[in-house]
């Protein structure tokens, strides 16, 4: 069990130690996958990592964690009420990154990596690490659970640009 | 940059703004202004941040601080906000025990460990100025927040796990300001100033503080510090610190408030 420890300034002061409810803080909606990152993590080409999605919604489940022989059968396609659009390719200091987000009912439902190109695996690695993190605060932000995200850097300006070119395309203000 | 909030939360403008080599999201509540007057508020908060990274761009040649490393701009002749900065960053330095240390850097004099943090914090003073009583404001994960959110008692900031991409590491509850810096980062602001090195048995450190600006530059020094970090962050005065170390174990000041039920 993982715990934190307070620290205390004053000698005289009770240590505190604290245990927290962990692991609730995951993703919402990680039944939707992280297509695209868990894409990333199974290529192998170096530099190039892209993951195209058909245009239509679609559920990805991982490859990476679970066996085919006991694979779930594929997911139903969602209700046609859903639509998805893919943002632009946008520029960042490292590469360039595109998403694909699905909407429905008014709210953003996934984010998806459409594209990602890096020249160097140190930036890949990075953007691995980050997109996540975006793509939880993109969902997360709606529920008003959360107000912002301390610590996601680097992608985010491109990201959140390829967001808002793919909100802008299905006409959402 | 969560543009679709604005939907959901009438009278709420949401802005990004690509500057500083990030993304500066914006949260107004427009509150007794009007729409026109805080969209011109956002507009004005912008434009001070572009002015900024003007000053401060390390990647500019001709920026004001490139020509200070360069050592063609005298410390008497520096603009007026990086005489603020240079102030900032000595503080920064003492407060830190020498951990922050911009001087040390190399290739010359490189503040960028205090400036995200201090525009970001100039970027919600402008909002304050134009009359905006609610919002706020994130410069690529630093966290500058002005009034209370419409529905909670406080602010409610999630904090980036280091190694768990999908996950957050915990939600504070803040009033001010709130910075994060990793081990997971790279740029020269996380050697560490003594021996050079890169490497850190911090994972991440978080401060909670008034100052944004110093928020940023403690939870860099925090990192570079490693095996001393717990004990830096205890001798901090008027900062709270939340330190994920690499083996995993966690640890917090006492005045650093986790929010309670964390991420429903």
């Amino acid at each position: 069990m993982n715990h934190r420890d307070r620290w205390s300034r004053g000698p005289a002061a009770p240590k505190v130690v604290r245990r927290l409810r962990r692991a609730p803080a995951v993703v919402a909606a990680s039944a939707a996958g992280f297509a695209g990152v868990l894409a990333l993590h199974t290529g192998s080409r170096p530099s190039i990592l892209g993951v195209s999605g058909p245009s239509t919604v679609r559920v990805d489940t991982s490859t990476t964690t679970t066996d085919p022989r006991h694979a779930p059968p594929p997911t139903a396609p969602p209700a046609a009420a859903a639509t998805s659009a893919l943002g632009n390719n946008e520029q960042y200091g490292y590469g360039v990154l595109a998403v694909r987000i699905t909407v429905r009912a008014g709210r953003i439902t996934n984010v998806s990596v459409a594209n990602l190109q890096t020249a160097e695996q140190y930036s890949q690695s990075l953007a691995q690490q980050v997109i996540p993190v975006l793509r939880h605060e993109v969902l997360s932000a709606q529920s008003a659970h959360i107000n912002g995200i301390s610590g996601a850097t680097y992608t985010s300006e491109a990201y959140a640009s390829s967001v808002q070119s793919a909100l802008d395309r299905l006409g959402t203000k | 940059m969560i543009a679709w909030y604005a939907s959901d939360l009438a009278g709420v403008i949401i802005h990004a703004e690509p500057v500083m080599g990030t993304m500066v999201s914006f949260q107004v509540d427009q509150g007794s202004c009007t729409a026109r007057e805080a969209a011109a508020a956002v507009a004005s908060a912008c434009a001070r941040l572009h002015e900024l990274d003007a000053i401060f761009s390390t990647f500019k040649p001709d920026s004001p601080v490139s020509q200070f490393r360069a050592g063609q701009l005298r410390v008497d002749d520096v603009p007026r906000e990086m005489a603020l900065v240079l102030g900032l960053c000595e503080e920064a330095r003492e407060l830190s025990l020498g951990w922050f240390d911009p001087w040390a850097m190399p290739g010359g004099f490189d503040p960028t460990g205090l400036v995200k943090g201090w525009a970001t914090e100039q970027a919600l003073t402008v909002l304050r100025t134009a009359g905006i009583e609610t919002a706020v404001v994130n410069g690529g994960g630093d966290v500058a927040v002005l009034g209370r959110p419409p529905d909670a008692r406080a602010w409610r900031i999630g904090i980036r796990h280091p190694w768990k991409p999908e996950a957050l590491a915990c939600v504070l509850e803040v009033d001010c300001a709130v910075a994060t810096s990793g081990s997971y980062e790279r740029g020269p602001h996380l050697i560490n100033p003594r021996n050079g090195a890169m490497l850190s048995c911090i994972a991440s450190a978080t401060v909670v503080g008034s100052s944004l600006a110093l928020c940023d530059a403690l939870a860099t020094a925090l990192v570079v510090a490693g095996d001393e970090g717990p004990e830096l962050a205890r001798s901090l005065t008027g900062y709270e610190a939340y330190l994920i170390q690499a083996d995993g174990k966690e640890g917090a000041t006492e005045g650093i408030a986790f929010a309670s039920g964390e991420v429903a």
